[in-house]
């Protein structure tokens, strides 16, 4: 860590900046998520399926987000561990409608989770499209992702719905609490 | 002092930071700071693209040193390629534009020696059409190179608004891209030809250049459409003067490539000569003087305009004025002589390159009368400028010569002077080739060439100069009134020289010898100490020529004065065959056996009045033809078994135009006693497949019959394969023949794309060809004899078959020997075809070896009458079969 960096945090000025891996099956709705997370002004208007991946910023309490919007395409989802190495934390999104698909979801979670690289980061699950009449309750995705044998690492579930930015704010304060002690635990 | 000290006491005192300071100190005296890098050590500093937060700078650095090393050519393994380029899809978090900017160029360097580039493609379409204008350009770029067809589909969008992008940086970026996509996927940008017409209406001139440059690739295929593009954009709304550039080689392509091209293009380029911008006008006015048949009217104000541009102040313009007027000059010299005194003035250009292509361009172009002051002139500089422009005066000098023989005294010191300074090799080499070419084209001239040749070979660095001389001296001196003056150079050569040298001037003094039975005494006595050199090469051939001197002069002629009659590869292979083959042990190698060809060398040797216009393409001659059939032939079993060696393949001749539904070509492959003709087949239909294919053949005389044909079974869509018929030549004895020829085949119908057939079901279809023509000269090899004279005397015992004719439809002598030399197909000697200015007679001299390897010589007297331009010929040829020299009279009709 460079000198002026940790001045900073020495009097807790400036802004941590970190950098969290966004996953998740296609057509989750990730690159949704980050598009309402970023500031009013840095918006697009149309998402489009994401080819390979796209570097979004954004901020949130006390640290500054660089997010590597991953595409959830089959074929790109082996392009993925090479960005766990580096990330201090992970979201994951998946489409509370498609129940069909959750199982496949389940697997690449805990494929991601037993990855050689990925170390003890924070793990923020995004249940989305809860705006959806057909979605499933936050509980029964739980489940049915099999979070409940998760041990040895911060994570939470959270129920979210891109479109009108509902469980947005509350679940990026508890990722930015998280990676803060994270880091800070690193450090040390 | 102080400066020199600091290095030393850093040295002395800070061994820690020596290192550093003295990088830095390489630095400011120009010295590569990159170059010394190591590849694994950069790839290892890599690693600093993962930290957080990102150090521009120093990311910038190693992006640089990684880019230093891809374009060195050093070689980064895959995987690690693929790790450094993951780590470059981090930066991307980086807000710093320079970094930004070196990121899409790493996207592109990378992209061809790592995996998974395609990671990128939604990063960068975002970046494409984000708001930042800097950036935009860059990720169009970076883009298009990392997709692929499939790919493009989903930016097509993207790129048509970029193209009609206000911001010209975007715009010409989206139409260079595009234009490199036209390789990959052409059928998606054609679509975009509406965008990129509109482009070309736009205001930024490159903008303008690149979209008419890549609405020339769109429809480059049409015809019909680049004339109508050009029509377009000629009557005006091109204001940039780079796209008029592009335009004016667009018109004048169109019109190099035909001959009955719309006037309107050469209005249009004429036009151009009138336009404000001198880059555009230059354009125009090289592009007149380049295309072919123009008349002077033509090239009148072209030539006017680059006068013009002679007296500019800028350096640039009056550089490439005299460059084309001096191309300009080989072709019309009378064009040029307008610009005379422009050109005098820059002779004295303080650019030496200028004044160079001046002088050169007066010396082809100025009077006799001048040639002695512009020699002055030139040799006044020449030691001041490069290697490669003495060539280019060296190559102005041989065309004066070529076309003012009586300058040769001022030339001749002139050259000498040269070759004594300092110089490279192909410098030097121009010059002894010129020295050469005169010595053996203008008697005048030869003593005093010869005696400055046998002066530079007295010190001569490069021994492929000195074997080159000797091997003139060798040939050239027996023809000078004293030879024995030339023999103490020669024979200097064998005392001081390495061992090739040696052996070339041993070569050479038994030529002389065997030339001059006065001198043979004296030159058997220096051949006898050539037998105590210690190189095997310089005593073998001493051995060799001290043996066959004193024999009959026969055997003399063919043994030392002829050079080697086949080539040196088929040599090799027959020698080869000889050697494998136990069964032929037996026997002793037959010489004859050997297809004869003339040394290729003879061919390419450039003549004094050899244009400088076109530089001489590689062509396929028949001698490679030759070789490369006999192996052909020879691996088709059983096709030419029992019949000798091939004695000569012709290069094919096309049976059918080029756009038929199948192509044929013929070659014809002569042996001693019979014809193989190979048909070369292609089906260009996709949607048939061709079986049984043959030919039969017919000759209306009924002499020829074919002995045994080989067809082929199946022939699909787009594979070439052939047909071999073999032919006895006739019991009478006659070597011409006119065959019509047909092609027979079952059509079997396929599925274009799978190329499957559909059905079994077949039918029998004919396709008649052009009539396959069986002529004289394709009986005889064409070979060049090095001493015609003592060869035609051998034969004089022989008949002599005397016939005249008078030639119609030719109109000069030189017209006239080239086509009595192709008829026969018999090769010109000594240089004899090359027929002095302004002469109304001519001799050429002949000779070739016919099938079964009886040599045949002709003289033909060729006459023009200057009253009514007839010519008449008269052809003399010996041959020691008088049969053979009777079939060769009837060659000419």
């Amino acid at each position: 860590m460079g000198f002026f960096s940790t001045l900073s945090s020495i009097f807790g000025v400036g802004k941590k900046s970190c950098n969290i891996v966004v996953v998740g099956l296609d057509n989750a709705g990730k690159s949704t998520i980050l598009n309402a997370l970023r500031s009013e002004d840095t918006r697009v208007s149309q998402v489009v399926p994401t080819v390979g991946m796209t570097v979004t910023t954004f901020s949130g309490t006390g640290v500054n987000f660089s997010a590597f919007d991953m595409s959830g395409q089959g074929k790109y989802r082996n392009l993925w561990d090479a960005y766990y190495a580096k990330a201090e934390g992970i979201m994951f999104v998946v489409d509370s409608t498609d129940r069909l698909r959750l199982s496949v979801a389940r697997d690449e979670l805990w494929m991601i989770l037993d990855h050689k690289d990925c170390k003890k980061v924070p793990l923020l699950i995004l249940s989305n499209k809860s705006d959806r009449p057909d979605s499933l309750p936050v509980g029964e995705v739980s489940n049915l992702l099999g979070l409940d044998l998760m041990r040895n690492r911060p994570w939470t579930i959270q129920q979210t719905s891109a479109i009108n930015g509902n469980g947005l704010p509350h679940s990026l304060e508890w990722l930015s609490k998280n990676i803060k002690e994270y880091m800070n635990g690193e450090s040390s | 002092a102080l400066l020199f000290l600091h290095p030393i006491i850093v040295n002395l005192n800070m061994d820690s930071k020596a290192d550093m300071k003295r990088e830095k100190k390489d630095e400011e005296s120009g010295g590569n700071p990159y170059a010394k890098l190591d590849v694994t050590a950069v790839l290892q500093e890599c690693r600093a693209f993962n930290e957080t937060p990102i150090n521009a700078r120093k990311c910038s650095i190693i992006l640089t040193k990684l880019f230093h090393l891809v374009q060195q050519g050093d070689n980064i393994g895959r995987t690690e390629a693929t790790e450094a380029f993951f780590g470059v899809t981090k930066l991307w978090q980086s807000k710093d534009a320079t970094l930004r900017r070196l990121v899409y160029l790493a996207v592109k360097v990378l992209s061809t020696i790592s995996d998974d580039v395609i990671i990128v493609t939604s990063s960068l379409t975002k970046d494409m059409t984000g708001k930042e204008d800097a950036y935009r350009a860059p990720a169009i770029r970076a883009l298009c190179l990392i997709t692929d067809a499939a790919m493009l589909q989903t930016i097509e969008r993207y790129m048509k608004q970029a193209i009609v992008d206000r911001n010209p940086a975007v715009s010409s970026a989206a139409l260079v891209s595009s234009i490199h996509l036209m390789k990959k996927a052409g059928d998606v940008v054609r679509r975009w030809a509406n965008e990129v017409q509109e482009a070309a209406s736009a205001e930024g001139h490159m903008v303008q250049l690149h979209a008419l440059a890549l609405l020339y690739q769109i429809r480059s295929n049409d015809r019909l459409a680049v004339n109508k593009l050009v029509q377009k954009f000629a009557k005006g709304g091109m204001r940039s003067p780079f796209a008029l550039c592009y335009l004016i080689r667009i018109a004048k392509q169109l019109i190099e490539e035909d001959d009955q091209a719309d006037s309107a293009f050469f209005q249009f380029i004429d036009s151009c000569l009138r336009h404000k911008s001198e880059m555009v006008v230059y354009e125009a006015a090289s592009a007149i003087v380049s295309l072919p048949n123009t008349s002077p009217s033509e090239l009148a104000p072209a030539i006017s305009v680059l006068q013009l541009f002679c007296s500019s102040p800028k350096p640039a313009l009056r550089f490439a004025a005299v460059r084309t007027l001096n191309k300009v000059s080989v072709k019309h010299p009378q064009a040029v002589t307008s610009c005379n005194v422009d050109l005098e003035k820059l002779i004295t250009d303080s650019n030496r390159s200028i004044a160079t292509l001046a002088i050169t361009t007066l010396l082809k172009t100025g009077a006799e009368s001048s040639v002695e002051r512009l020699m002055k002139q030139i040799s006044s500089f020449v030691s001041e400028i490069s290697d490669e422009f003495k060539i280019v005066v060296v190559e102005a000098i041989r065309a004066l010569i070529a076309r003012y023989p009586r300058k040769h005294t001022v030339m001749l010191p002139f050259l000498a002077n040269m070759l004594r300074n300092d110089g490279g090799f192909e410098y030097k080499r121009e010059i002894v080739d010129t020295l050469i070419a005169i010595v053996e084209e203008n008697p005048d001239a030869r003593l005093a060439g010869l005696a400055q040749l046998c002066e530079f070979i007295e010190d001569c660095e490069h021994p492929a100069l000195a074997t080159k001389v000797l091997h003139l001296l060798g040939r050239e001196a027996p023809k000078t009134a004293n030879p024995h003056a030339y023999i103490r150079f020669v024979y200097n050569r064998v005392i001081l020289e390495t061992t090739q040298v040696r052996a070339a001037a041993v070569s050479a003094l038994a030529k002389i010898g065997a030339q001059c039975p006065q001198l043979r005494p004296s030159i058997e006595g220096l051949l006898k100490n050539c037998l105590l050199d210690s190189e095997d090469e310089v005593r073998d051939r001493a051995t060799f020529y001290l043996s066959v001197l004193d024999m009959a002069p026969a055997i003399v002629n063919s043994l030392v004065l002829d050079t080697l009659q086949s080539s040196p590869a088929a040599l090799e292979r027959a020698a080869a065959e000889y050697v494998e083959n136990e069964e032929a042990h037996s026997n002793k190698f037959d010489l004859k056996s050997v297809p004869v060809c003339s040394a290729p060398v003879a061919k390419k040797a450039k003549t004094l009045l050899a244009e400088e216009v076109a530089p001489a393409k590689e062509k396929k001659t028949a001698a490679n033809a030759t070789a490369a059939a006999a192996e052909r032939l020879s691996q088709i079993e059983g096709l030419t078994a029992g019949l000798g060696p091939l004695f000569k393949s012709t290069l094919p001749i096309p049976l059918t135009d080029n756009v038929n539904e199948y192509t044929v070509q013929c070659s014809k492959h002569i042996f001693a006693n019979h014809v193989i003709l190979e048909f070369e087949v292609k089906n260009t239909l996709n949607d048939q497949l061709l079986e049984q294919v043959n030919v039969s053949l017919e000759d209306a005389e009924g002499e020829w019959k074919a002995l045994r044909q080989r067809p082929i079974a199946r022939l699909p869509y787009g594979e070439p394969s052939s047909i071999f018929v073999l032919l006895p030549f006739p019991q009478s004895g006659a070597v011409q023949g006119v065959l019509g020829a047909t092609l027979n085949f079952k059509v079997k119908d396929v599925d274009p794309s799978t190329g499957e057939p559909e059905s079994d079901d077949t039918y029998d279809d004919s396709y008649v060809l052009e009539e396959v023509e069986l002529c004289v000269s394709d009986s005889v090899q064409p070979l060049g004899k090095a001493s015609f004279g003592p060869a035609w005397n051998a034969l004089e015992e022989e008949d002599t078959v005397e016939e005249t004719f008078s030639l119609a439809n030719v109109s000069s002598i030189h017209e006239a020997i080239k086509k009595v030399c192709g008829l026969l197909g018999l090769a010109p000697c000594e240089r004899s075809d090359i027929v002095p200015e302004g002469r109304n007679r001519h001799v050429v001299m002949m000779s070739g070896v016919f099938r079964g390897g009886h040599e045949v010589l002709a003289k033909a007297n060729v006459a023009i009458d200057p009253n009514d331009n007839s010519i008449g010929l008269n052809l003399l040829i010996r041959c020691s079969e008088s049969i053979i020299a009777e079939i060769l009279a009837t060659a000419i009709v």
